[in-house]
């Protein structure tokens, strides 16, 4: 129905998902399946870009809370970045800075993930 | 009226033929000579076998039988006025005086009796032209008729030239006459169509017939050839009628001589023939069944009865491949003279069914010789009466789904007509199955229908009926989910007598499953309510509860507020939800306490992030809770209502009361939305504080 597009590309110890459109119920399946793709090749450190992200809605919201407990499982995480304020709006009425770390870019994900596997 | 007519008509002639014999027998004794009353008597003659012949017609008007009937009766009163000619015949003491030019009756019982062979004989030349004739105009084409008129004008012609008038310089008229006659005779004998339509057993009856019928009329022919008795009788009696007879005898011989020889040659071809009449009939009542596709059971069994119909086969069985969410499963839906063991044993070789070949190649399959082929060498010496096999696929749309088999008991029992016929048929068949499942998943989505309006209508009522009636203050609600069920909720709960709860709270995503959560939530709140009235702790217990039982991705946001009627206080704690809209004197706030959505984390962090809030509302206040469904409402061009609309519509509407504030909200946002609608479960509530009277 409504267009959104999940790119996929991989960084040096992370993979970062553009996400692009709206992100509701119709879409969040595609978003799944990238997910569950991730997971199955064991790339647990995900930044998760929502540049481009102009919605999401409560199903959207819930594919993270899907597969977070996984990805923290293998010592991963899966960070956002780049939000609008109408879609941190979203994230923070439901309470997801205190589930998950937001970052401003893509750069500031990328340091903590190499900070992180430092310490690991 | 017929009756009397043919009464008639046989009196007319039996009185005619009287007068001719009174003649006869005077003519005897007395000289009569050539002139006008011999005329007068051959007049009589023929207006007698008129009579005659009007009475057959009106014989016949009582309707044509089949052609081989016909030619049956035709055959029986041939083969009868013969063997009464040949009877008379060799009668004792009849005889004719040979005269110069014509033999006269050596007394008047010869007399008679030639009148009496004569008529029968003519009454059965007459039989003879009109069976022919209706054979001959059996799908006339252009010319048919115009050959055989012809052929009739000649045959009178000839009869009407051999009159005494016509003899010596003008006998040319009667030769010329007669040779063009047989002309037309030869010509009339092509005209044969009416055999192909014969039955193969009509085809054997034919040939017996018209041999028959052409030795009959070839001694006819004969008799009348040479000096015989009949012929003697017959120039006597009538010389343009021997002219008649004998023309008709040599049609009558050579037609029946020519469909001796038609139907010879048509014989092999008779049982293809046949089996094309009733394929042709048997795709018809087919054609007729795709619109009759109610009855499934009905539709496969007429598939099969159809199959064994159009290609002779022994037995036939339809297996359909229903595609289940594992594996397709090939199923035998209708089975015409075959058990379903028969069948199993058939399609038994592990390596290689017949069965496997259709599905994997799309392609038919014909076994003429099953104890050969290696995907039926199995069967062989297991005494089923199956020796060979044609197998066709079903094709919808380019994916199989199912194949119709055929079998025989001999071998090489199919041919590639069969294949052709049967392939047809498939064709009709997957059209009429494909609107049978067609129909059967629309009745199907009706059901589901039905069912989901059972469970908005039972999804209503989980809604509170009874709303909080106090002076303190005024409540109105509105919950409307964008398909038939969603994932809204709100509710009321009396506390004690002067402290009323309302709860409203949204679950992720939208339609059935968001509804099973809905009600799951509806009697977390209603139990936890009363164990406990601080909003934040009832939360922490409801996130709990949910946790455990919420699958991974599902959570769920609300809003909790309690008013205290005695103190002028709303307690309020929120997890993850819409913030409160509170409308008060000049102060338009957002109360938004922190707080995570039910069923996100474990219960300690749930518990750090979650607070409460406490605020004092003076008269006029007005509250709104609501659902995402009102923010996110979108207008055409895809922009939200947001909060700032909802703010400043409340104030501008705060002084009306409750429930006229809430239709106000809801019809802006329908008319924000315009066609499309807010897309989204939408849920409100409005409490105007009145505050209590004390309060002042």
């Amino acid at each position: 129905m409504s267009d959104f597009k999940v790119n996929h590309r991989d960084g040096e110890g992370f993979s970062v998902l553009e996400l692009k459109g709206y992100l509701d119920a119709h879409t969040a399946p595609d978003l799944e399946t990238t997910f569950q793709k991730l997971l199955t090749d064991k790339k647990y450190n995900i930044i998760v870009n929502c540049k481009d992200l102009t919605y999401i809605s409560s199903a959207g919201l819930g594919v993270f809370m899907a597969y977070i407990e996984d990805v923290r499982k293998n010592r991963g995480d899966i960070k956002l970045t780049n939000m609008s304020p109408k879609v941190y709006n979203v994230f923070d009425l439901l309470g997801f800075p205190v589930l998950y770390e937001i970052y401003r870019d893509e750069h500031e994900a990328a340091n903590k993930f190499r900070q992180q596997s430092k310490k690991g | 009226m017929s009756r009397l007519k043919k009464a008639a008509l046989l009196i007319a002639s039996g009185t005619l033929l009287l007068l001719v014999f009174m003649y006869d027998v005077v003519r005897l004794t007395v000289e009569l000579g050539d002139g006008g009353i011999a005329l007068l008597r051959e007049a009589m003659v023929v207006a007698a076998m008129f009579c005659i012949y009007a009475f057959m017609r009106e014989q016949a008007r009582k309707g044509i039988g089949a052609a081989i009937k016909e030619i049956g009766r035709l055959l029986m009163f041939l083969v009868s006025s013969v063997l009464v000619a040949a009877i008379v015949g060799v009668l004792p003491g009849l005889g004719f005086s040979e005269g110069t030019d014509q033999a006269l009756p050596q007394n008047s019982v010869t007399a008679f009796f030639s009148l009496a062979v004569s008529v029968v004989v003519g009454v059965a030349s007459i039989l003879s032209l009109l069976t022919v004739k209706e054979l001959v105009y059996h799908k006339r084409k252009r010319g048919t008729r115009r050959n055989f008129l012809t052929y009739l004008v000649l045959l009178f012609a000839t009869a009407a030239f051999s009159l005494p008038m016509f003899a010596n310089d003008l006998a040319f008229l009667g030769t010329t006459s007669f040779v063009l006659a047989v002309i037309m005779i030869v010509v009339n004998a092509f005209r044969q169509n009416w055999i192909v339509y014969l039955s193969r057993r009509e085809k054997i009856y034919c040939i017996i017939y018209s041999a028959l019928l052409f030795a009959a009329f070839l001694a006819l022919s004969l008799i009348l050839s040479n000096r015989t008795f009949l012929q003697k009788a017959m120039l006597f009696f009538s010389g343009p009628m021997e002219r008649f007879v004998l023309l008709n005898s040599m049609y009558g011989a050579v037609y029946f001589g020519m469909s001796f020889i038609t139907t010879l040659f048509h014989l092999p071809t008779a049982e293809a023939y046949e089996r094309k009449q009733s394929e042709l009939s048997s795709l018809h009542n087919l054609g007729r069944l795709v619109t009759q596709v109610f009855d499934f059971k009905d539709l496969v069994n007429t598939v099969t009865h159809v199959t064994r119909e159009v290609s002779g086969a022994r037995s036939a069985w339809l297996e359909l491949i229903r595609d289940s969410p594992k594996a397709s499963v090939v199923e035998v839906v209708s089975a015409n003279n075959i058990t379903a063991g028969e069948i199993e044993t058939v399609m038994s070789n592990p390596e290689y069914s017949p069965r496997q070949f259709v599905i994997e190649s799309k392609r038919s399959l014909m076994i003429d010789e099953v104890g050969v082929d290696r995907r039926t060498r199995h069967l062989k010496g297991l005494g089923l009466p199956i020796a060979s096999l044609l197998s066709i696929p079903l094709v919808s749309h380019g994916s199989l789904i199912g194949v119709l088999h055929a079998t025989k008991d001999i071998a090489y029992g199919f041919d590639q007509d069969d294949s052709d016929v049967l392939t047809t048929l498939a064709d009709h068949v997957t059209i009429a199955i494909d609107n049978a499942r067609l129909i059967e998943q629309s009745l199907e989505r009706e059901r589901l229908k039905q069912e989901l309006m059972v469970a908005r209508d039972m999804q209503k009522r989980l809604l509170p009926q009874r709303f909080p009636e106090n002076p303190a203050m005024e409540v109105a609600a509105h919950s409307e989910p964008s398909l038939e069920v969603g994932g809204d909720y709100f509710d009321f709960v009396h506390l004690d007598e002067k402290t009323i709860g309302i709860v409203v709270g949204d679950v992720s995503g939208k339609g059935v499953s968001a509804a099973f959560y809905m009600a799951e939530v509806k009697g977390i709140f209603q139990s936890l309510s009363k164990m406990t009235r601080s909003p934040r702790e009832l939360l922490i217990w409801a996130n709990q509860t949910l946790r455990e039982n919420l699958e991974r991705k599902a959570f769920i946001s609300a809003v909790y507020a309690v008013f205290e009627l005695a103190t002028s206080r709303v307690v309020l704690a929120r997890a993850g939800h819409c913030p409160m809209v509170l409308v008060s004197d000049g102060m338009n706030r957002l109360i938004r306490p922190n707080g995570l959505g039910l069923g996100l984390t474990d219960g300690e962090l749930f518990e750090r992030s979650t607070e409460e809030t406490v605020l004092t509302l003076k008269r006029g206040d007005v509250c709104l809770l609501y659902t995402d469904g009102i923010t996110e409402a979108r207008n055409p061009e895809g922009v939200e209502f947001g909060y700032d609309r909802l703010v400043d519509l409340a104030v501008r509407i705060k002084d009306l009361p409750a429930v006229d504030i809430q239709n106000r909200i809801l019809s802006e946002i329908g008319t924000y939305c315009g066609k499309t609608g807010p897309g989204d479960d939408l849920t409100l509530v409005v409490v105007k504080w009145h505050g209590t009277k004390s309060e002042g």
